[in-house]
């Protein structure tokens, strides 16, 4: 809300710097986010005194005026068609510099000089626009500050942010009655002269209330003879300071009253109310209305309708209706002043998607008493500003009183939640500042402050004015021996750290990303779509983490950074049975591309392929433990190319898969390298993580090492003849590996060679080469028999 | 032939004796040693030295190839260790650099909170990213209609399942599961139907905390976040608490933080305030601990929020969010 300081002094005398008022409203819970001030500095502009003016000799439309000012007469030369003989105006010398940037000089126009410049409102920063020069007033002398004599009229416009329980703090008394607290002084609220007319209100009009849960009370005054008119000047600024224009003087002190008191308020034109009468009662179904501002809306179940004899005429606290609102011709104002339950108008102003300064305040709760003070309020405005009539009275339909709410405060709980030592006294003190009397044990709570329901308000209340900053801070605390880490969190932590290692950097990336990138048919049976998402962008919860992670890979491509490893743990999100909530698992996945080393100066570098991201899964389980893991060929994946994935079982549980990612996945974010990847289901790792591991010692005795190679049929899977070796060769067999494989003319069409070395080593002696020997040929023999394997010699 | 044989080794030795490049010597091989060399030849023309003296002759042949080669060999050994040690090697080319793995900017700051929280005697929890109504909001005090919904704008999946806009859901879940005393800390993910700017992110990082026990107080809150301020920022951090508001807290508060770049003066990055607001706390409400079914005669607590995101900002003076998630590869290799 946009609060004027100097608007505030009108009802609590303070004598602090704007400065110091913010500071004070902030630490009070009204945090002031902004404040701007109405007059900005600039240089120094004199009033002059025009002496002569005459029409430029070669110029129609420039003016050759002598300016005076105390020590000098200057020569300039003046566009505006307003400037005139004797007029007091504000005057830059040369070399001033004015807010716009234009810098003064010395000039010479169609051979006339010109020595300065006269200036209008908007050249010196004051107005958004204005039609030549500033004419100032005549008691202004010659060589004042033009700026410092406008210091008078400076204004601060406080931008407060007001929290949603405080409706009573989004006026100018609300704000004025905190200052007032905390500055120990008076609120002065403004005192209301009404002079009525014999006339009484109530042969004007009548107030039905069908459904009073909507509405409970509903007041209203009739002014009669209403001239409309601008508003003063005064008001007019008011507005524009809090950031309502002007429409005309009786749409201006309903504005103006709701600014003042909170309290909104309703015009009418009175001809427009047909048979004298307001009916409130709820919408019935499908029931539609013309708001003021030309929209037809159809109206949610159950919105407040304002209604006459025959018609609706307004959407009760949320906004008037087209076919009664006051124009130029109004001469009669029915004005209404009502309280609306809360609920209903904050569902129906959501319901409509229509939130208007009346519906922000009604919604939050505003004063019930404090109805009638606001229409006899602007009733007086009326009578002053427009010339009106008020009839004797107001119909005032309340039939169930609001009572003020009492409430039991017990001192020592007061201490106990805040851990202070505040005495009766001071509580009596702080809330009677506040409008709150405290008796026995009991607080009597004012019905503006609906927000003061229970014990732990008050405590608030009292926490507030005592300022946070005066409740000690606690420097020790009692611990409990049976927190402890949490193991899920930990291991986390810990599988971050193994891909580290990996060398892989941590990427994270938005949850949420376009359904454009699931490539599969069956999406929807899995996806969790964003019912109201940010953007097409960000339609679907991620299914898995590749996708983010290739939208971070072409990231970095287009920036020419082609050597990308990067990882991610985090959750996925899949509907399981129409469940949307029920799985959230957290992924760990990694993505390759680019070339398996840094370039250096005197190596070339391969580009990463299978075998990479196989070798780095290995070593990451490897790292992480685990065991009994399998490799199996899976040709059916969302992401990874059928030929070239496998996915990684420990017995029937699926761990998680790698491989190349398809290519038509890539295409959908134009990456044209080749992207290798892994994703594994982290909870899974969790549940099967190694705790308790052993050490296991190692042979003191040499090894000897064998290599043999095989003519295979190409089909043949080498893991499995890596098996058979090591299950042929027995406990003896300490490692076998891989060191070559080709193909080619000389070894046959559809065959591969395949060389392994075949460590062997004992626990228990030094092997002898008989025994070797004879494990070597024992494994030669089992192999070539099985997979129809031709040694190579 | 003698004659000959004496002659070429004169002329190799001669020629041996100049050699200062492996170019040189490279010449000098193709004239001696290679096969069309001239020791070859010499070789070839042994056919037509007669059969007696053929055994000596060649004998002093192989004499005098072994004896050049060898020079060959030495000078050739000379050359490449003068390569070696001398000029031609610049130990100022740029090391080979392996690929360097490292963690995101706000898993180590995440780190350091939770390292500073537990340390205070708190344990992590975790809960869910998509929620239900009733944790998000309900069981927090902010039942449908509420003005307080309007604060945060949320993202639906449906009407009653949503992304959570705070952490806030985990107290709920953990004072279901637990009974007092509780002194938790959860991190997470939260969500708002926020258009991205440098500092806004449809979703970003809050770290939760709750403490639930008999005799807490708002004292015990205000000790807590000024330690975790001073052991994050230094102990010349001062914390302020100004009064707020949050359906699920009462008293509720903001909490800022003296800047950490001018450490309160005032600087053009606090706007001259010396102040950085960081989150939101307060003593839990009485409606929630009745959602749960906590006694809230007998216990009292505390609840507090902070941005991991925006600790990071501070921390390392970042001034966009969005570099979080770009992972720029320029950006995560200053970690």
């Amino acid at each position: 809300m946009k609060v004027s300081y100097n608007w505030l002094k009108d009802y609590v005398d303070f004598d602090l710097t704007p400065e110091e008022l913010a500071e004070k409203l902030t630490m009070v819970g009204f945090e002031v986010e902004e404040i701007i001030q109405t007059l900005s500095k600039f240089e120094k502009i004199v009033v002059g005194k025009i002496k002569s003016c005459v029409k430029h000799p070669d110029a129609d439309r420039l003016s050759v005026c002598e300016v005076e000012l105390p020590d000098n007469t200057y020569n300039v030369i003046c566009g505006a068609p307003n400037v005139q003989k004797g007029q007091n105006i504000p005057f830059a010398q040369v070399g001033v510099s004015l807010p716009n940037g234009l810098k003064i000089k010395k000039a010479k126009i169609r051979g006339t000089e010109s020595f300065g410049m006269i200036c209008s409102e908007e050249e010196l920063g004051l107005v958004e626009h204005s039609d030549g020069i500033w004419v100032l007033p005549e008691e202004w002398s010659v060589g004042e500050d033009v700026y410092e004599r406008l210091l008078d009229t400076q204004d601060f416009i406080f931008d407060i942010a007001i929290t949603p329980n405080r409706p009573d703090a989004m006026s100018m008394i609300g704000i004025a009655r905190e200052i007032a607290a905390f500055t120990e002084r008076d609120l002065k609220i403004p005192k209301i002269n009404l002079v009525e007319d014999d006339e009484p209100a109530s042969k004007l009009i009548s107030i039905e209330i069908e459904n009073p849960e909507g509405c409970p009370r509903y007041a209203a005054k009739v002014i009669k003879n209403v001239k409309i008119k601008a508003s003063p000047k005064w008001m007019a600024d008011r507005l524009t300071a809090a950031g309502v224009r002007p429409i005309n003087n009786i749409v201006d002190i309903t504005n103006y009253i709701l600014l003042e008191t909170g309290q909104p308020l309703h015009a009418f034109d009175h001809k427009f109310i047909e048979d004298s009468k307001i009916v409130v009662r709820f919408s019935t179904e499908n029931e539609k209305f013309i708001t003021l501002d030309e929209k037809e809306r159809e109206l949610p179940h159950e919105t407040v309708l304002i209604c006459d004899g025959k018609k609706s005429v307004a959407i009760g606290g949320i906004m008037g209706g087209l076919n009664s609102e006051v124009t130029e011709k109004t001469k009669t104002v029915l004005l209404e002043s009502a309280y609306f339950n809360p609920v209903h108008i904050s569902r129906s102003s959501k319901k409509l998607g229509l939130s208007t300064e009346a519906s922000q305040r009604f919604e939050r709760g505003m004063d019930p008493s404090g109805v009638l003070f606001a229409a006899n309020r602007a009733a007086y405005l009326m009578s002053e500003l427009a010339g009106g009539k008020i009839l004797s009275g107001e119909v005032d339909n309340y039939l169930n009183k609001i009572e003020s709410r009492k409430i039991s405060v017990r001192i020592e709980r007061i201490n106990k939640v805040l851990g202070t030592s505040i005495t009766e006294n001071e509580v009596i003190k702080i809330l009677s500042s506040l409008g709150i009397e405290y008796k026995n044990g009991k607080a009597t709570i004012p019905t503006f402050r609906p927000d003061l329901e229970r014990e732990v308000d008050i405590i608030e209340e009292i926490a507030r004015c005592i300022t946070f900053d005066n409740i000690p801070v606690k420097e020790k605390t009692s611990i409990y021996y049976e927190n402890q880490a949490n193991d899920k969190d930990t291991y986390l932590s810990f599988l971050k750290k193994k891909l580290v290692e990996l060398e892989f950097n941590e990427a994270l990336t938005n949850s949420m990303i376009p359904k454009e990138m699931i490539t599969d048919e069956n999406k929807d049976d899995y996806l969790v779509p964003i019912y109201n998402p940010i953007s097409d962008d960000m339609n679907i919860m991620r299914p898995s983490l590749i996708p983010g992670l290739l939208k971070s890979v072409i990231y970095n491509l287009n920036r020419n950074q082609p050597n990308i490893r990067l990882f991610e743990l985090g959750r996925i999100f899949t509907k399981i049975n129409d469940q949307y909530e029920s799985e959230q698992p957290y992924n760990i996945c990694g993505v390759i591309c680019g070339n398996t080393k840094n370039p250096n100066w005197n190596e070339g570098t391969a580009t990463v392929d299978f075998y990479d991201i196989k070798g780095l899964v290995e070593s990451l389980i490897n790292k992480i433990f685990l065991d009994k893991v399998e490799f199996i060929l899976y040709d059916s994946h969302i992401y990874f190319d059928k030929k070239s994935t496998l996915s990684i079982k420990r017995g029937e549980q699926t761990l998680g898969y790698f491989g190349k990612i398809k290519r038509e996945v890539l295409n959908k974010i134009d990456i044209e390298q080749d992207v290798f990847s892994f994703e594994f289901n982290a909870d899974l790792l969790f549940d099967i993580r190694n705790i308790n591991r052993q050490y296991k010692s190692f042979s003191k005795y040499p090894y000897v090492e064998k290599d043999l190679a095989f003519v295979l049929d190409q089909k043949v899977n080498s893991n499995e003849i890596i098996n058979a070796i090591a299950r042929a060769g027995g406990s003896l067999v300490e490692s076998v590996n891989v060191f070559d494989v080709f193909t080619g003319e000389n070894i046959g069409h559809g065959k591969k060679s395949i060389a392994f070395r075949i460590k062997f080593q004992s626990y228990e002696k030094t092997l002898q080469d008989e025994e070797v020997q004879g494990l070597f040929l024992k494994i030669i023999n089992k192999i070539e028999s099985t997979f129809h394997a031709n040694l190579r010699e | 032939m003698l004659e000959q044989i004496k002659k070429i080794k004169q002329e190799a030795e001669n020629e041996l004796k100049k050699i200062s490049t492996s170019q040189e010597l490279d010449t000098l091989r193709l004239k001696y040693l290679s096969r069309k060399g001239l020791i070859s030849s010499l070789f070839s023309d042994l056919k037509d030295v007669v059969a007696n003296e053929r055994a000596i002759v060649g004998q002093k042949i192989n004499q005098l190839k072994s004896d050049v080669e060898s020079s060959y060999k030495e000078l050739q050994e000379s050359l490449k260790s003068d390569k070696e040690t001398e000029d031609d090697v610049d130990l100022f080319l740029p090391g080979r650099q392996p690929f360097i793995g490292r963690l995101h900017p706000l898993t180590i700051v995440l780190d350091e909170i939770k390292q500073i929280f537990f340390n205070l005697g708190f344990h992590v929890e975790d809960g869910p990213e998509i929620e239900t109504d009733y944790y998000n909001f309900e069981a927090l005090n902010i039942p449908k209609d509420h003005p307080a919904r309007d604060m945060q704008d949320t993202l639906y999946i449906t009407e009653e399942i949503l992304l959570r806009t705070h952490t806030s859901p985990v107290q709920i879940r953990v004072m279901q599961s637990q009974k007092p005393p509780i002194s938790i800390i959860a991190p997470g993910r939260v969500y708002r139907r926020d258009t991205p700017d440098a500092s806004h992110s449809p979703f970003f990082h809050q770290v939760e905390g709750l403490v639930v026990d008999e005799g807490i107080s708002f004292g015990d809150l205000k000790g807590v976040i000024t330690a975790f301020a001073h052991k994050m920022f230094g102990s010349d951090i001062k914390v302020r608490f100004r009064p707020s508001f949050f359906p699920f807290t009462e008293p509720s508060a903001e909490y800022d933080f003296n800047c950490v770049f001018c450490r309160g003066k005032g600087c053009r990055v606090c706007k001259n305030t010396g102040w950085m607001e960081i989150s939101g706390a307060g003593m839990v409400d009485p409606n929630v601990f009745e959602a749960v079914g906590y006694d809230s005669e007998k216990y009292t607590g505390y609840a507090f929020g902070m941005g991991v995101d925006r600790i990071a900002m501070l921390k390392y003076g970042i001034n966009d969010i969005r570099l979080f998630f770009e992972n720029d590869l320029r950006f995560l290799n200053q970690f």
